[in-house]
């Protein structure tokens, strides 16, 4: 309980020391000015998606190899919060694109494979809703997992394989990109702030995962207890 | 400020969407946990 | 026996199984027709219309009847049960994939070979210069279609609402491949026609990718 308060209480500070940071310490960008300082954010986001993104993979294959159902827990939290993540991006993203390029939106190479991505996700929660069984569910969602995260190495290389109407990186870019020195270290801050709230929502989510597990063990043993003691028709507990 | 307005707005949704997503997954949390708790009760009694 | 030769065993089953009733390949060829000869009515067919528009309208068409397709590719098994039948066989899983994948890439291809002449002269388009090279990339993206298809059909075939499910997985995964192909065609298609090697190293690099993928994951697929 108090490493919970801990954490909150860390991850509160780095949020508003980030905040602070993108918005006064950051130096000012020479064609955007302000609404640049999106950019902190905006990154941030991506990095929690690809971090839950690359967990969720690793989850995934985790139950396949093991089935050991901490694996498909794992795996449904990371890519909820991952689509959290991506929504945030989108979000920003576009809010950011407004005032800078004139448009909310348009179908580059970097939008329309994050936007796939972003579909994908979804489409792996709503497959999870339709299927009953809780092994097969977690087999065959796992599978689509996988499927799915062929995608991402695709979202993250768009802007360095095509001309796209999104920024070319300025991280491990080409020559001509690059970062200024101050801007590393706030990007870092904020990166590191949307990661650890990230970290704890998705340890929420796995929590709630494991109670769900709990919960529909409890239930079989109370209607195997009441059918032995014939009491009560197990009708009575389908809620 | 140019462009103030935009800024503020992602700051606000991208704390929004973290939050309100939080705050649906500690719902069902305690939820969940009334119903376990219900369902111990249950248990012990029969 | 080797994978290929079970898989070649199997295609023929599929293959003998269509052509019994050929319902399948029917509604298919239907269904593209209907598809793109409501899409003329859209716009007025002029030259430099179609050469925009026609691409694309092609792949939606060649899209929508192969997810009609897919879909009775493991729902027949399932309702006679030979699905159970198949996994007891000692023959590895991806043969049994495999052999639905040629066999859906066979379907597919009949349809399109149908459906391409049609749109050819409804659209106003000469494809005669091309057709080689259009055939390659028809081939390619088609090839993409069935593996993907095939694999997302064993996926949906145990979930409720496949008849759903199955185009909404199926189209966001296959964007890539369709944005892809709808390029080459377009290219080709154009009063120069060109063929960039990008588009088609990247059609043959989404096949390859996702046979491998499906080949990994093929026992957890027909799973119990």
């Amino acid at each position: 309980m108090k490493a919970r308060m801990l954490i909150t209480i860390f991850a509160v500070g780095l949020v508003f020391f980030a905040g602070y940071a993108a918005l006064f310490i950051a130096p000012d960008e020479r064609t955007m000015h302000e609404i640049q300082r999106i950019f902190y954010f905006h990154l941030g986001c991506w990095t929690a998606m690809f971090t839950s993104l690359v967990i969720a993979f690793v989850a995934n294959v985790g139950w396949l190899v093991k089935r050991k159902p901490h694996w498909d827990w794992l795996g449904v939290s990371s890519i909820e919060v991952g689509v959290v993540c991506c929504t945030a991006g989108l979000i920003t993203g576009m809010l950011w694109g407004k005032p800078a390029w004139g448009i909310w939106w348009t179908w580059d190479a970097r939008l329309t494979t994050c936007f796939i991505l972003w579909l994908l996700y979804v489409s792996y929660l709503l497959l999870r809703g339709l299927i009953e069984e809780p092994a097969r569910r977690a087999t065959l969602s796992a599978v689509f997992g996988i499927f799915a995260f062929l995608d991402a190495p695709l979202v993250y290389a768009s802007n360095r394989l095509w001309r796209t109407q999104h920024p070319a990186p300025v991280l491990f870019g080409g020559p001509n990109s690059g970062l200024d020195p101050t801007m590393v270290k706030v990007l870092m801050i904020s990166m590191a702030a949307m990661v650890v709230v990230t970290g704890i929502v998705l340890l929420d989510r796995y929590r709630l995962e494991r109670l769900r597990h709990e919960l529909d063990e409890l239930r079989v043993a109370c209607e195997a207890r009441v059918v032995q003691s014939g009491s009560v028709p197990s009708r009575a507990f389908r809620s | 400020m140019r462009n103030f307005h935009f800024l503020f707005a992602a700051w606000m949704a991208v704390w929004a969407v973290f939050f309100v997503y939080q705050v649906s997954v500690a719902r069902r949390v305690s939820q969940l946990r009334d119903e376990i708790e219900r369902l111990k009760q249950q248990l012990r009694e029969s | 026996m080797t994978t290929a030769r079970v898989a070649a065993i199997l295609l023929a089953k599929e293959l003998r199984l269509e052509f019994r009733t050929r319902e399948l390949l029917n509604a298919t060829i239907v269904f593209a027709l209907v598809v793109v000869v409501l899409f003329s009515f859209s716009f007025d067919p002029t030259s430099a219309e179609s050469r925009r528009l026609g691409p694309g309208l092609l792949w939606i068409a060649f899209l929508f009847s192969g997810s009609l397709m897919l879909h009775p590719s493991f729902a027949r098994e399932q309702a006679n049960q030979t699905l159970d039948a198949l996994r007891m066989a000692p023959i590895s899983s991806f043969a049994v994939l495999l052999g639905k994948m040629l066999a859906n890439f066979l379907f597919l291809s009949a349809a399109e070979v149908v459906l391409v002449p049609v749109f050819a002269v409804l659209y106003n388009v000469s494809l005669t210069a091309v057709l080689g090279r259009l055939t390659l990339v028809i081939v390619l993206g088609t090839l993409g279609l069935s593996i993907t298809g095939t694999v997302f059909s064993a996926i949906a075939a145990h979930a409720r609402m496949r008849e759903l499910l199955l185009p909404l997985l199926l189209l966001p995964i296959l964007a890539p491949l369709l944005i892809a192909a709808v390029e080459a065609t377009a290219s080709l298609l154009a009063v120069e026609p060109t063929l960039e090697r990008a588009w088609l190293a990247f059609l043959a690099g989404f096949d390859i990718v996702f046979l491998t993928a499906s080949w990994v994951l093929s026992d957890f697929l027909l799973e119990e």
